[in-house]
């Protein structure tokens, strides 16, 4: 196809050449220069199409080429020729006011320039086909040499209404229709972001090329005819610019960062990068450092964070822009990134694409977190709620139970005081040792609702219930702890991972002494009991497995230091905020 | 005779202790089942001793006997809990001394009496 384009862009263009040297009678570096804009428009166009094949410019290009040289053959004195490029050539300006509004997608959405261009579109067509119905070739026509011309589509001869109409068409199309260009073409560098101003150079071009064949025109049309040398210079600047335009059109697709990022290289990045490096990749493919991605949770049924929390997507504006991914017509991530960007949708939709895996990964990941969150939370909601629990039994134990046995055993204690010398020895004895029995179980219940849930750990904070631990130990136990109250999960932890260290180092240590110490460190509380005993404690057995799980339920670990002859050091951190 | 206010929350505790002082010799002069009750009765019943549980519904018997550390009766209190599992507040508290509920006796009220004068 584009080899056919090219022969074909090359025959128009020495046909071109033939007729405005030889029926318009122009000199030949004039009708060069024009066949010239038109080559330029096709080398580029061409140049555009095969580097990047996903956008618009570049057929656009071509065919606005193909046009702009095609439009010289209506100079042709064939008849045939004559009407058929004089009714479409005019078509290629059209073009070139097309192919500029679309700059730099290929696609022109704004509503104002479809309109524009709709109107541009049909004066080119309209007022060509009118003229050659009402010419009868008794005049001069406007641009043309003297010699008249034959329309094959002439239905009424009449010369006045034919002049007046290419009147009205210079003044519409050249006058009215290139202001309007001029105006909206401003108007689109005004509204570009400042990094696609910089790229917007061939829009101004552009908009001169408007300009000076506005002036030419209108000069042409109204005034007397001014001097050779002015059309001359008018040409010339012309003919320039329009060369210019598509090459700096062409310029600016290159230098676009499609053309610079490599989205080959981005998939295997993406491939190696961990989820919360995505981000960085991707701006960096993107060439937009402020790029945000916002991962869709179809079961929260929001959008969140690389780290799960739910973000807002912005509105849109000048500066920010939305682009969302889907996935199987689901929701799968939005880019938050430069308005920019919206401007270069293939790149945009390149690095979407090579993206997605790893958005899928990031999307996987952030939900099995946020799964894992939830599961860590009801772990210590679990051993909360535990706590909780053994803080009521105590509490019923020691209002119930035991007051009632100690009642017991006081009426019964002052009952044998009050009947001592009228009451038999024998019956004195067996209420001696009811009354005996009866303390005994209300210390046994007080030991059991003890190992429940120690009550001055509540009232009096971690430091007392560690001291009054040390102190009922079989070893001489040191405390050294705190003064700092904790919550009281935390407490409770670090508790029961004492109690349950020197209930071990008394049943197996063989220890003479030991020591506890609780502190804060970095944002934990560390509780550290060690004894001189034989070592070769284990996590894996006994009381303490049973207490890594209460210490993780808190995000903190368990862990025992313990050689065979060197004693026994177990560590509980636990964290703690502020 | 010493008179004597009974400040607990448990009812059967109070019912038995105010016998068993009565059959000893003491003038149980009121019950209070919290602190802010036994408060206005010490207030107003002026009794010689005051036998204070160190948990109450509304608060830490240690606190009520701080607020009738001057010219207020003199405090006895009670637990069922051991001396140790009340730490250290209890050695700190101005109270004339502690006695664990199951070895209540009227003797050792006596006895923490005679050691005060």
């Amino acid at each position: 196809v584009r080899a056919a384009i090219v022969l074909a862009g090359l025959a128009v263009g020495v046909l071109a050449y033939r007729v405005q040297e030889h029926d318009l009678g122009t000199t030949h570096a004039r009708a060069f220069a024009t066949v010239a804009v038109g080559w330029a428009f096709l080398v580029a166009g061409l140049v555009a199409w095969s580097r990047r094949p996903g956008n618009r410019m570049g057929p656009l290009m071509v065919a606005t080429a193909l046009a702009l040289l095609a439009r010289q053959l209506r100079y042709s004195h064939d008849q045939v020729a004559f009407t058929t490029f004089f009714a479409l050539g005019e078509l290629g300006y059209a073009l070139v006011a097309h192919v500029t509004l679309a700059y730099p997608t290929g696609v022109v959405r704004d509503r104002a320039e479809r309109w524009f261009l709709g109107v541009a579109y049909t004066v080119a067509l309209a007022f060509p086909l009118a003229i050659l119905a009402f010419y009868d070739g008794t005049e001069r026509l406007r641009y043309f040499d003297p010699r008249p011309r034959d329309s094959a589509l002439l239905l009424h001869s009449d010369a006045p209404l034919a002049r007046t109409l290419q009147d009205v068409y210079a003044v519409t199309a050249y006058g009215v229709l290139s202001a309007t260009f001029i105006v909206l073409v401003v108007r689109k560098w005004l509204r570009a972001t400042p990094r696609a101003r910089r790229m917007m150079a061939p829009l101004l071009l552009a908009a001169a090329v408007a300009a000076l064949r506005a002036v030419f025109d209108s000069v042409l049309t109204f005034a007397t005819p001014p001097p050779v040398f002015v059309y001359d210079k008018l040409f010339w600047w012309q003919t320039a610019a329009l060369i210019a335009l598509p090459l700096a059109l062409l310029a600016g697709l290159l230098k676009s960062r499609l053309a610079q990022a490599s989205i080959g290289d981005l998939v295997v990045r993406l491939e190696r990068a961990p989820p919360d490096r995505i981000r960085e990749e991707l701006a960096a493919a993107l060439g937009d450092p402020s790029l945000e991605i916002a991962l869709w949770l179809p079961e929260r049924r929001e959008f969140v964070d690389e780290r799960g929390r739910a973000v807002a997507l912005p509105y849109e504006d000048s500066s920010r822009a939305v682009t969302k991914l889907e996935h199987e017509g689901e929701p799968l991530a939005a880019l938050v990134h430069d308005a920019e960007l919206v401007e270069e949708p293939e790149l945009l939709s390149a690095a979407a694409a090579a993206a997605r895996l790893a958005l899928e990964n990031a999307r996987l990941h952030v939900e099995l977190r946020a799964q894992l969150e939830k599961v860590k939370e009801s772990r210590a909601r679990i051993v909360a709620a535990a706590d909780e629990e053994r803080r009521r039994i105590e509490r019923d134990l020691h209002d119930g139970l035991q007051q009632q046995l100690v009642a017991l055993g006081i009426e019964l204690a002052s009952e044998r005081r009050r009947l001592s010398n009228r009451i038999d020895p024998d019956v004195d004895h067996v209420l001696e040792d009811a009354a005996a029995g009866i303390k005994r179980a209300v210390g046994d219940l007080r030991e059991l609702a003890r190992g429940i849930h120690p009550v001055l750990l509540s009232e009096g904070g971690l430091a007392a219930a560690l001291e009054a631990l040390a102190a009922r130990a079989p070893v001489s136990v040191s405390v050294d702890a705190t003064a700092e109250r904790f919550p009281p999960a935390v407490e409770a932890a670090a508790y029961f991972v004492a109690c349950e260290a020197l209930t071990n180092v008394a049943k197996h240590a063989s220890a003479t002494e030991a020591t506890i110490r609780a502190h804060r460190r970095n944002g934990a509380l560390v509780v550290e009991i060690a004894d001189d005993g034989v070592g070769g404690a284990r996590l894996d057995g006994g009381g303490l497995s049973g207490l890594v799980d209460r210490v993780e339920a808190h995000g903190g670990r368990l862990r025992v230091e313990s050689r065979d002859g060197n004693g026994t050091r177990v560590i509980g951190e636990i964290p703690c905020a502020s | 005779m010493v008179t004597v206010v009974i400040v607990d929350d448990h009812p059967g505790f109070r019912d038995t202790a105010r016998r068993m002082l009565e059959r000893d010799g003491f003038a149980v002069v009121g019950e209070a089942a919290d602190g802010a009750s036994g408060l206005t009765l010490a207030r107003e019943l002026d009794p010689d001793v005051i036998l204070l549980d160190v948990a109450l519904p509304d608060g830490s018997g240690f606190d009520v006997a701080e607020r009738l550390r001057v010219e207020g009766p003199d405090v006895v209190l009670v637990s069922t809990r051991e001396r140790a599992d009340l730490g250290p507040r209890l050695d700190s508290a101005p109270a004339l001394g502690f006695i664990q509920k199951d070895d209540l006796t009227s003797d050792a009220i006596r006895s923490l009496l005679q050691q005060k004068r």
